[in-house]
């Protein structure tokens, strides 16, 4: 599913110039999350997540999706909007596409490589992805999320306790990647919808924390999707707020959309045409 | 949120409940309108620094390697940890007391730190700590491993042959017997604690240091000593230096060649070149420096430099060399260092008679122990590091450690905010500005130590600021000239008493006068040229509290940091200028009706009080002058408690107000001007808000750490509330309407939207800058308006949004909303969505390109939709205050970029239709055979329409430089010229427009003579082979495809 992330592209954005520059805004301090007064014994990892499971819909359901197109709407700042849509295949492929100014940027991932066209500051042609921006396009590849079957994918999971995030109360979960990075998976009390994460990413041997909460979940063919994220570099109060306006399941999806074109790409159809 | 403390004094707990109940039964108004803290986080307050001075660092540590490691233990500001070779820094410690005493990397493992909470440099502003804590994880996660009772701890020593053996020295309470002091040993990681040596409750652990080869030989210096307010104590017959060579189950005093009679504050330390040679400044009536070579068991004199005596209780470290054991480092005034074991010292750092480029009052030092030349030191005044072993020094620009006293605004727009601090003078600098408010942005005014500053109200260029004691300057900011106004005693008058925090006070009644205290009131009505006396000596004079003379113990410290039985707050009622509330240090509080000719003492009339407690603050009531607010604070006489207190009859019975959930003393009280039932209350721990007339407070942690808040303003024009902490800067929360607006009818409904000010429609700034990472960047708010509403329960499930609609109920914006539980704020640029533009080949260089167009001034309304249920309230704009530009003007733009605004999707529409033209030929042609005729036609008619496009937008790739201008560059740049600019369009741009209007008007005629004349015949060949007509895009396929 969708995860946070699409900073890759934004940081590309930002990067187009000094066009962009100064909006970075200052590090503040201080998590959000603050801890409950004790309770009583947290559930297991397996409980949470097959009630977590459960609450999307089930493991048929999710399972029964080999595709997914997610459109909407990016907010990167007050007043800077631009379309946004997100493909994902099995076994894990992505493809997301951003237009700005009349110029769609690429991200995509076939499931071994990833690729990039950012025609921002004029490149129209596909660029590799380097391994830091790859990590980000497995992630938001994974179509049931980090949760699911996270043996099997090979990632750690502990619970961690019950906190509150923004005032609601929250099972923390903490996951240990395959890649070696860390997240910290928030699921809501009450209906178990992951509402919050907070990754930790080394890039170049810094860390690099960033936060993404999901909300608006809506019921789409039997499965409960968020519809809508915010994400930020933790500490940094310019937000990015996703809302997605339209999910489709199991759309016909050719894998030569995840693949690198050999030079132009091909054309992206508008999610509004299907 | 803290973890729920334990008592600090049990004894007292029961009974003060008890009055406070009884109290507020007493009191029908006051139904509670409890919230959590969650509730308010939604009204985040913004850190706006500044980091330009600052403030006290108590302790350091790092780790050398590949990027150096620098951990900060701040006096009242946190634990900061830089993984970068000191450039940047991030708080790591925010949950918990932030008053460090010591802080030290276990040497086995760099992973894990140990912190002593509570600070051991006892001057009389000092914060308390509350225990030892240890971190395995880096400073991910910490946990409190005990002695929450110590107060402050000096020094941490972990055994590096066995590193769950920790030591930990406790200085314990400055201003109370408390038997939890001494040193503590721990063999199971901190689990459990063996107090291995104790004196007596009066004297605690200045120092403590393991022998550099032998482990279990550990030195600890005891120190009898106690800081009162009126008095301070540093020595007696109990202090001493001890050894234990048993890993700390038994000591031995070490007295030989040391001085006769009693001792003060002694440091220790040893020289890990050499085994057996240490160090130790000896506080006593004649100061000096000893040197063992013996292990300590012997001591000889080696000498008394000025580095080695000054002021022993405030700098108690000594450094040896790690690979010189003659090199000595002493921080001090300055840091300094012997190079011939102690006989004479020199200053580090350049600057000669001026002294060096770094802030005074050493604290802490580092040396790298495996590069000696490699250091850093911890002052009053921040951090800085040396890469020449001290000649040269680098300050830490973004660390806002800074530790404010007061703070005041003018009426500037934005406004300035003004503020004095810890020995950093008196600084101003601004509330907002259109980028982060960064270093460059502050300025100083009045050397020393600062305190109340006030700028004149009715000439923002005059500033009334003072130093330590009531040293009182008129500046002129313009010019930087100051003028001493200070009254002095008249002939047959007294020595006027000035407490070292000396209260200014502005009338709120009468523009131009001012107020300032000693032990008499004194009203000026010209600037501070001249004072009238309009009080008795309203404190108790007490003689046995006026021994300033003689403080200091073993070395005299008088530096009015003791001046006792002085005013220490003043309020005039803004309802009755006559009404004026003082509050003074010894625990008065009096009060006039008539501008000061009879003053009565109502503090006998406060219940439940303890006598003698300091009057912390006074707050006359704003809308009745018999009403007035007060806060007490005992804690350096040992209570801790918060004392706050209400009157509503001029001071005949006063009423205690609900703080149960506030946990330590509180420095401060205000209530709002606008809604009589909101409070906010200052303490040591936190700021805490009260919606019901004080019946209860909640504490407001939303963006602000458990820092010590003293004093607070709230913005009488903008509504916003300026915090001024004592160790972490400034804090602005914006706007305090939504807050006015939360009532408890609002509290029980589902979503309540919240009014907010009206917003003023501010131009966004790019600012050119690059100054890297190591410059605080102070928060400052986005141009955005703000919609506030709140929310009962966190949104989960369908739809939730935001739209705004202008006054004919057109939707303008569409807004994803906030959905936390409580208040939530969502920003609203004021603009229309940016226009659709054709794709060319890269971004257009104008930043004002990618946004929409200003909306005009005025109402509009917002509709909040949550799954089915909608709700709507309204939203004002309303012009910059600074705008130069007249209504019709700013029309003009709005109407020019509007146009602009048309033309940009207009060319959209038409490259948008010539490449359908051009797509859809190309593939008919495709279809076709290769040398069909109507084939070729069709690719010679896509050539012509991919011409066209050329013609309408850029296509060379360049990498952001082609410096490529077609339409859709010209058209977008000037759009985004007019649309970033509030005021009229140039003549020029209004010419250029209308031509690049014709030029658009021209290119669409000619697409469409183009497609008309080819489409038919087209259309006619493809009808015969069977294929699909072309289509020109209609301008409702165009809109649909967004």
């Amino acid at each position: 599913m969708l995860r946070n992330r699409l900073l890759g592209a934004i940081a590309a954005l930002t990067a187009a110039g000094p066009l962009m520059a100064q909006t970075a805004a200052p590090a503040k301090p201080a998590s959000t999350a603050t801890p409950a007064p004790a309770a009583a014994a947290l559930p297991s990892v397996d409980e949470l997540i097959a009630q977590h499971v459960k609450a999307r819909g089930g493991m048929d359901k999710l399972k029964s999706v080999q595709t997914m197109r997610m459109s909407g709407r990016m907010t990167m700042g007050p007043g800077i909007e631009a379309p946004v849509s997100v493909e994902v295949k099995r076994p894990p492929a992505m493809r997301m596409e951003m237009q700005f100014q009349g110029l769609t940027a690429i991200q995509a991932y076939d499931g071994k490589s990833g690729w990039m066209i950012m025609p921002f500051g004029g490149r129209t042609d596909p660029q590799p992805m380097s391994p830091d921006d790859l990590k980000d396009a497995e992630d938001m590849a994974d179509m049931d999320g980090v949760l699911v079957d996270y043996k099997s994918k090979g990632h750690s999971v502990e619970v961690v306790s019950k906190e509150k995030v923004e005032g609601t109360d929250a099972y923390k979960l903490k996951v240990k990647l395959k890649n070696g990075d860390e997240r910290y998976v928030f699921l809501e009390a009450e209906s178990f919808m992951e509402i919050r994460n907070e990754g930790k990413r080394k890039i170049r041997g810094s860390e690099v924390e960033v936060e993404a909460s999901f909300g608006d979940f809506k019921e789409v063919g039997g499965i409960i999707y968020p519809h809508s994220i915010e994400q930020a570099m933790k500490g940094n109060p310019q937000k990015q707020s996703i809302t997605i306006e339209k999910i489709e399941l199991n759309p016909t999806l050719d894998d030569t959309r995840f693949k690198m074109p050999a030079a132009a790409p091909s054309p992206a159809p508008s999610p509004a045409k299907k | 949120v803290p973890t729920p403390s334990r008592s600090r004094f049990p004894s007292f707990t029961f009974t003060a409940t008890a009055t406070f109940t009884v109290g507020l039964l007493a009191a029908p108004a006051l139904a509670q309108v409890k919230v959590d803290s969650d509730v308010l986080a939604g009204l985040e307050a913004r850190s706006i620094g500044p980091a330009a001075m600052s403030g006290r660092i108590a302790a350091l540590d790092a780790v050398p390697g590949d990027r150096l490691t620098v951990w900060v233990g701040a006096a009242s500001g946190g634990v900061w940890k830089s993984v970068d070779g000191g450039l940047t820094f991030k708080p790591v410690f925010d949950k918990h007391v932030p008053s460090v005493g010591d802080l030290v990397v276990d040497p086995t493992n760099p992973q894990t730190v140990w912190v002593g909470t509570g600070e051991t440099w006892v001057r009389n502003s000092v914060a308390p700590g509350e225990g030892v804590y240890k971190t395995t994880d880096g400073g991910e996660t910490w946990t409190r491993m005990g002695l929450e009772q110590t107060e402050r701890i000096a020094r941490i020593a972990v055994d590096p042959s066995s590193h769950d053996t920790v030591y930990v020295c406790a200085t314990g309470a400055a201003f109370a017997d408390h038997p939890e002091r001494g040193v503590y040993r721990t063999r199971d990681g901190g689990k459990t604690w063996d107090k291995v040596h104790f004196i007596g409750p009066d004297t605690g652990c200045a120092d403590l240091v393991l022998d550099a080869k032998d482990p279990r030989t550990v030195y600890a210096a005891m120190w009898q000593f106690r800081r009162k307010p009126d008095f301070f104590t540093s020595g007696g017959p109990r202090s001493g230096l001890f050894k234990s060579t048993d890993g700390g189950a038994t000591w031995k005093p070490i007295r030989k060649g040391l001085p006769e009679g009693d001792l003060g504050r002694i440091a220790v330390a040893v020289a890990p070149s050499k085994p057996g040679t240490l160090y130790a400044t000896v506080e006593a009536k004649k100061t000096a420096l000893y040197r063992s070579d013996d292990g300590g068991e012997s001591w000889t004199w080696v000498g008394d430099a000025s580095a080695v005596t000054g002021r022993p209780f405030y700098f108690s470290r000594l450094l040896v060399d790690p690979k010189n054991a003659d090199r000595v480092y002493k921080p001090g005034f300055s840091a300094t260092v012997s190079d011939d074991g102690g006989k004479t010292f020199a200053t580090l750092g350049s600057g000669g008679f001026l002294g060096p480029s770094y802030h005074g009052d050493v604290h802490a030092h580092w040396i790298n122990p495996g590069n000696p030349e490699q250091m850093a030191i911890g002052t009053d005044g921040g951090l800085y590091f040396s890469a020449d072993r001290g000649r040269a020094w680098r300050f830490v620009g973004n660390l806002p450690l800074s530790q404010f006293y007061h703070v005041s605004a003018d009426m500037e727009w934005p406004f300035n905010v003004y503020g004095g601090l810890q020995d950093n003078a008196t600084w101003y600098g601004p509330s907002r500005r259109g980028g982060p408010i960064t270093n460059k942005h502050w300025n100083a005014i009045v050397p020393g130590d600062g305190f109340w500053v006030f700028p004149d109200p009715t000439d923002s260029d005059l500033v009334y600021a003072e130093s330590q004691g009531g040293r009182l300057y008129r500046v002129r900011k313009s010019l930087g000239e100051s003028k001493d106004i200070r009254p002095a005693p008249k002939q047959g008058e007294p020595r006027f008493r000035f407490n070292w925090n000396t209260p200014i006070h502005m009338s709120r009644t009468s523009p131009g006068t001012m107020y300032y205290g000693a032990q008499f009131l004194f009203r000026s009505r010209d600037r501070g040229e001249s004072w009238e006396r309009i009080s008795p000596d309203l404190t108790t004079n007490d003689p046995a509290k006026q021994r300033q003379n003689e403080s200091g113990g073993l070395t005299p410290d008088n530096s009015t940091a003791e001046n006792h039985c002085t005013i220490f707050a003043i309020s005039e009622s803004p309802r009755n200028g006559q009404v004026i509330w003082v509050g003074t240090d010894d625990g008065n509080v009096q009060v006039t009706r008539d501008g000061g000719k009879t003053w009565t003492n109502v503090t006998a009339n406060i219940t439940g009080l303890p006598r003698g407690t300091w009057v912390s603050s006074m707050d006359a009531g704003q809308f009745d002058e018999a009403t007035a607010f007060a806060t007490f604070e005992g804690h350096m006489t040992g209570d801790f408690k918060p004392w706050v207190f209400k009157t509503a009859d001029f001071g005949k019975t006063w009423q205690p107000l609900g703080v149960w959930d506030m946990k330590w003393y509180a420095h401060v009280v205000k209530q709002d001007p606008v809604n009589p039932d909101l409070l906010f209350v200052g303490t040591e721990w936190g700021l805490y808000v009260s919606l019901d007339g004080g019946a209860s407070f909640s504490q407001f942690s939303a963006g602000l750490p458990n820092v010590a808040v003293r004093d607070l303003a709230i913005h009488p024009r903008d509504h916003d509330l300026v915090i001024a902490t004592h160790g972490r800067g400034l804090y602005v929360v914006d706007d305090l309407t939504p807050l006015r607006k939360l009532t408890a009818q609002g509290l029980e409904a589902e979503v309540a939207f919240l009014e907010s000010r009206p917003s003023p429609m501010v131009m966004p700034l790019f600012e050119f800058g690059f100054s890297g990472d190591d410059d605080y960047a102070g928060r400052s708010p986005s141009e955005s308006a703000r919609i506030t509403y709140y929310l009962k329960k966190r949104h989960m499930f369908g739809d939730f949004k935001l739209e705004v609609l202008d006054g004919q109920g057109k939707l303008i914006s569409t807004l994803p909303g906030g959905k936390r539980r409580g208040i939530n704020r969502v920003e609203w640029p004021m603009r229309r969505p940016a226009p659709r533009a054709a794709p060319g080949a890269e971004l257009v260089p104008s930043f004002f390109s990618l946004f929409g167009p200003r909306v005009p001034e005025g109402t509009y309304n917002v509709r909040l939709t949550k799954g089915t249920q909608t709700y709507t309230s309204q939203i004002t704009l309303v012009p910059d205050p600074r705008s130069k530009h007249s209504a019709a003007d700013r029309e003009a733009q709005r109407k020019t970029a509007g146009d602009l605004y048309a033309l940009v999707e207009r060319l959209a529409f038409l490259v948008g239709s010539v490449e359908q033209a051009r797509d859809q030929a190309r593939a008919r042609a495709k279809d076709l055979p290769e040398k069909d005729a109507l084939g070729k036609r069709l690719t010679t008619f896509a050539e012509a329409m991919e011409k066209q496009r050329v013609s309408l937008v850029s296509t060379s790739r360049g990498e952001g430089i082609s410096g490529e201008e077609k339409l859709r560059e010209e058209l977008s740049m000037l759009y985004g010229n007019v649309n970033g600019y509030e005021g009229k369009p140039t003549q020029s741009q209004l010419d250029r427009m209308a031509v690049l209007a014709q030029d658009l008007d021209a290119a669409f005629a000619r697409f469409n003579a183009a497609a008309d004349k080819e489409l038919a015949a087209l259309n006619a060949g493809l009808a015969k082979a069977g294929k699909p007509a072309l289509a020109k895009l209609t301008a409702e396929q165009w809109a649909a495809k967004k």
